[in-house]
C-alpha cells in the first residue's frame, strides 16, 4: 500500500474507492488456473493477492504411495510443458541414491531431449507472451516449430506431452540415425527462423514499449524471493546450474549463460526476461549440435534392479529446468516407496513475487509481468 | 528495494525529456520495426505449405510406438499381475484361478505354460494415464499399447474394457501391431 | 562444511544446539533447536557463509516428531545447506523467517497447510494449496480424508469401482477354496481397507 503514501493532496481528492477484481481462475493471461485478486485504483493495480490451489493434485501425497518407477508419470504432470526436464531431475535424484551408472549414450540422449524440451518450452513462452501483448502471429510460428520437437518425442517415447521417457538408469527407447539426422537439419532451420522471430517480436517498437521498464525485478528482490532460472538471469545474475553445479554431462559442452543486460530499459524488466529465454534457445541449439557430434553407440539403459529400494537417506538435488531450478527433496526409509518427496518448484517461488511486482502497475502491464515470469500452474500447485 | 512500487518511478522512462528529435526518432523506429516485421510475415503468404491436416478426412499416421489404447491378448496372458503392480493409478483389475493339475496343459505362443486361468481382465481406460509402465512389465508381451486413439464414448463405464469379452477379443485381428 | 557450520552456530547463537549429521549416502544435515531458528537463520544469512537464497521450507512427518527442513543456498559462494529442526507433533510452532527472506512467506504457508506447523509472526498465515475450510493436514502420515466436504460426500459409493471386487468375491465363493483365487485389487493388494470398502 506504499503507493498511496506517495500520492499528494490534490490527487488524494481525486482518489476513488478501490475496486476488487478477480483475474482468473479462467483468464487467458494467467496461463492456467491462477486467480489473482487485484484491488485497482482506476487502471492502476494497488494490491495483488495470488490465490493458488486450483490445480492442486496432491502429487506429493500420491508419491508416498507409489513405487519409485511409478512416480515418473506424476513428475511429467507437474510442468507439462517441460516434462522431460521434470523426469530427468527425479531420475538423477533416485540414481544418486542408488549409485546407478548411466550409460554414455543414454546421457547424450537425455541431454538432447532435455535441451529440445527447453526449446519447446521457450517457444511456448515466446508464442503465449506475444499473445498476452496482443500479437497473434508469433504464436503460430512458435507452435509450428514446437510441433517438430513434439513429433520427435512422440517417435521416441510414444506420447506427445507426458512422456515417461527418461527412466531410472537411462532412457526407454533408443534414438535412431534417421531421427538424429532430422534433428541436425532442424537445428539449422531453427537457428534461422529464431533470428527471424526475434526480429519480428523482440525488436519491434511496440513490443519494446510494452515490456521495457515494466515489471522490474532487481537483483536484491530476485535473491530475496529465491527466484531462479530465466527470471534470475533476467535480473542480471550470471547463475545457471548447468554451469555452476553441472549435472549430467553439461561440463563437456561449450555454451554461454544468457544474462539480461537492460538493453532496452532497466535490468530485470520484462524485456530482459524475454531476451534471456529467446537467446537461451540459441544456446540450447549449440548444446544440441555438440551432442549430435559426440553421441556414441552403446546401451541406453543401465542396470537397475526390478524392485527399486534405496537405502535410508535424504537428498536434495536441483536441476535447471526451462522455468527455473527444480529441486527434489527425497527422504527414503529403505522401503520401495518414497517416505517423503518434496518438489521445490521454481514457479511457486515466482508466483510469490506477484504481490510485490503488482502494486503501482497498470493492469495491462501486470498482464505483461505475469506472462514474463512464465508460470505453469501444474508446477505451482503440484 | 521497493522503489519501483510508486507509479512515478515505474514510468520513469516517460519522464526523460522528450525532444522533437526523440519524438521523430520514436515514430521512425515504430515504422521501421513494424515494416521489418511485416516483411517477415509477408514471406509466409506464398510458398508455405499448410501445417494443419483436415481431420477426419485426412488421418495422421502415428509413430510405431505411439502409446494409445491398451490391448491385452488374453490367450497369451499368464495372469502374473505384474502390470497391475506396475500401474501407478491402479486401473487394471485381474482375477485368476489356479488351474487344476488334471486339466490339459495349455501354453502361450512363446511356450510359457499357463498355471492360472484368467477369469477377469479389465482395464478402466478412463483412469489409465498411458504411461506405458504396464506394457514394459509384461513378460509375455501380450499387453500392448496400440496406435488406436479414436475411442471416445458417451459414458465413463463404456471406457472400461473387459478383454475377455468376445467382441473385444476380436480386436486382435484389427488393431494389434 | 556441515561441521564448520555447526560449530559456527554454536559459537554465535547461544542455545542453538547445532549438531551436524554427516550422512554417507545422500546429503548431510545440520540440526538446530527449534526455539532459536530465527537467530540461526539470521546468523547464517549475514555471515561468511552468506546464504542469500531460501529455497524450500518443508516438513516430514515421523511417528514421534515433525522435522522441518530449511534448504538454504548461497548463489554467491555456490553451496547449499539443509538446516533441520525437530518439533513435537502436537502444536508445532516455529518463529517465522519472513523478515530474513521474503521467499519464506509462501513456503511457510505451504508448510502450515500441509503439516500444521504454525509460524509465529507470519504476516499472512493462511492455507495456500488447500481451500480455507479444509480439515486436517494432508501430508501428515495419519491424515484421514474427511467424509463430508461442504455437504458433498467424499468418495460416494456409486463412484467406487466395486464391481470388480464383487466379481472376485463371487469367484472366490464359487471356487470353494479361496486360496486358489488371486486378485489384483489396488495393485499389490495390500491396501486391505480399500478392498473392504
Amino acid at each position: 500500500m506504499e503507493y498511496f503514501l506517495d500520492i499528494n493532496k490534490e490527487q488524494e481528492q481525486l482518489k476513488t474507492n478501490l475496486m476488487t477484481m478477480n483475474m482468473g481462475p479462467q483468464h487467458p493471461a494467467t496461463h492456467g488456473v491462477l486467480r489473482v485478486e487485484i484491488k485497482t485504483d482506476s487502471e492502476v493495480v494497488a494490491q495483488a493477492i495470488p490465490h493458488l490451489g486450483y490445480l492442486h493434485r496432491c502429487m506429493e501425497k500420491h508419491c508416498e504411495h507409489l513405487d519409485f518407477r511409478g512416480v515418473i508419470p506424476f513428475c511429467d504432470r507437474m510442468d507439462y510443458l517441460a516434462a522431460m526436464n521434470m523426469e530427468w531431475g527425479y531420475c538423477l535424484t533416485v540414481e544418486k541414491l542408488l549409485g546407478t551408472e548411466v550409460p554414455v549414450r543414454a546421457q547424450y540422449i537425455r541431454t538432447i531431449v532435455a535441451e529440445m524440451q527447453r526449446i519447446a518450452s521457450h517457444l511456448m513462452f515466446f508464442g503465449t507472451y506475444a499473445i498476452d501483448l496482443g500479437a497473434f502471429t508469433p504464436f503460430l510460428y512458435a507452435f509450428q516449430d514446437r510441433e517438430f520437437i513434439l513429433r520427435i518425442f512422440e517417435e521416441l517415447s510414444g506420447a506427445r506431452l507426458l512422456y515417461n521417457y527418461i527412466w531410472l538408469g537411462g532412457v526407454w527407447n533408443d534414438i535412431n540415425d534417421d531421427q538424429l539426422q532430422r534433428i541436425s537439419n532442424w537445428i539449422e532451420e531453427m537457428e534461422e527462423s529464431m533470428k527471424k522471430y526475434h526480429a519480428l517480436v523482440g525488436e519491434n517498437k511496440i513490443f519494446i514499449e510494452r515490456t521495457a521498464n515494466v515489471g522490474v525485478i532487481d537483483k536484491e528482490m530476485a535473491f530475496d524471493y529465491g527466484a531462479t532460472g530465466p527470471v534470475l538471469r533476467g535480473s542480471g545474475v550470471d547463475w545457471d546450474l548447468r554451469k555452476t553445479r553441472p549435472y549430467g554431462m553439461y561440463e563437456k559442452f561449450d555454451f554461454n549463460t544468457v544474462v539480461g543486460k537492460g538493453e532496452k530499459g532497466r535490468v530485470g524488466d520484462c524485456w530482459d526476461r524475454y531476451y534471456v529465454r529467446v537467446f537461451e534457445i540459441f544456446e540450447s541449439l549449440k548444446i544440441l549440435r555438440q551432442c549430435l557430434e559426440g553421441i556414441e553407440a552403446g546401451p541406453v539403459i543401465g542396470k537397475v534392479s526390478k524392485i527399486v529400494k534405496p537405502a535410508p537417506a535424504e537428498i536434495f538435488l536441483r536441476t535447471e529446468c526451462p522455468r527455473g531450478e527444480l529441486g527434489y527433496h527425497l527422504i527414503t526409509d529403505g522401503s520401495k516407496k518414497p517416505y517423503r518427496l518434496k518438489v521445490k518448484s521454481s514457479c511457486f517461488t515466482h508466483v510469490s513475487m506477484l504481490p510485490d511486482i503488482g502494486p503501482g502497475q497498470l493492469i495491462a502491464d501486470f498482464v505483461a509481468s505475469i506472462g514474463s515470469i512464465d508460470i505453469v500452474l501444474g508446477e505451482v500447485d503440484r | 528495494m521497493s522503489t519501483h512500487h510508486t507509479p512515478e518511478h515505474l514510468h520513469s522512462h516517460l519522464e526523460d525529456t522528450l525532444t522533437v528529435g526523440k519524438w521523430f526518432q520514436n515514430i521512425w523506429d515504430a515504422i521501421r520495426t513494424t515494416y521489418k516485421g511485416m516483411m517477415i510475415t509477408f514471406r509466409y503468404v506464398w510458398g508455405v505449405k499448410p501445417v494443419t491436416i483436415e481431420y477426419p478426412e485426412v488421418r495422421e499416421v502415428l509413430p510405431e510406438n505411439s502409446r494409445s489404447r491398451l490391448f491385452n491378448d488374453v490367450d497369451n496372458c499368464i495372469s502374473c499381475m505384474q502390470c497391475a503392480d506396475a500401474c501407478p493409478v491402479d486401473c487394471i483389475y485381474i482375477t485368476a484361478v489356479r488351474r487344476d493339475k488334471e486339466a490339459p496343459a495349455i501354453k502361450t505362443d512363446d511356450g510359457t505354460p499357463l498355471k492360472l486361468d484368467l477369469k477377469q481382465y479389465t482395464i478402466d481406460t478412463a483412469l489409465c494415464c498411458y504411461c506405458g509402465l504396464c506394457t514394459e512389465a509384461c513378460p509375455t508381451e501380450c499387453l500392448t499399447h496400440t496406435t488406436d486413439f479414436e475411442y471416445s464414448q458417451y459414458t465413463l463405464s463404456q471406457m472400461k474394457y473387459n478383454y475377455l469379452a468376445p467382441d473385444i477379443r476380436a480386436w486382435k485381428h484389427r488393431i494389434v501391431k | 562444511m556441515h561441521n564448520e557450520v555447526a560449530s559456527f552456530l554454536n559459537s554465535s547463537v547461544s542455545g542453538s544446539q547445532a549438531t551436524a549429521v554427516i550422512a554417507e549416502l545422500g546429503d548431510s544435515t545440520v540440526f538446530v533447536d527449534s526455539s532459536k531458528i530465527l537467530e540461526v537463520c539470521k546468523a547464517l544469512r549475514h555471515s561468511q557463509w552468506d546464504f542469500n537464497v531460501l529455497q524450500v521450507i518443508t516438513g516430514c512427518d515421523y511417528p514421534d516428531r515433525i522435522e522441518v527442513s530449511y534448504i538454504l543456498a548461497s548463489f554467491t559462494q555456490n553451496h547449499e545447506l539443509i538446516l533441520k529442526t525437530k518439533l513435537p507433533r502436537t502444536n508445532p510452532e516455529l518463529e517465522s523467517v519472513v523478515s530474513i527472506w521474503k521467499a519464506a512467506n509462501f513456503q511457510e504457508r505451504e508448510c502450515y497447510d500441509m503439516f500444521g506447523v504454525v509460524f509465529k509472526n507470519h504476516p499472512d498465515l493462511r492455507r495456500i494449496l488447500c481451500p480455507d475450510d479444509w480439515q486436517g493436514f494432508p501430508l501428515r502420515k495419519d491424515y484421514v480424508v474427511q467424509e463430508k466436504y461442504l455437504d458433498m460426500t467424499v468418495n460416494p459409493a456409486h463412484k467406487i469401482n466395486s464391481g470388480d471386487f464383487f466379481f472376485y468375491k463371487e469367484i472366490q465363493q464359487k471356487m470353494g477354496d479361496p486360496k486358489k483365487v488371486t486378485f489384483s485389487w489396488k495393485g499389490s493388494g495390500d491396501d486391505t481397507e480399500t478392498a473392504e470398502a
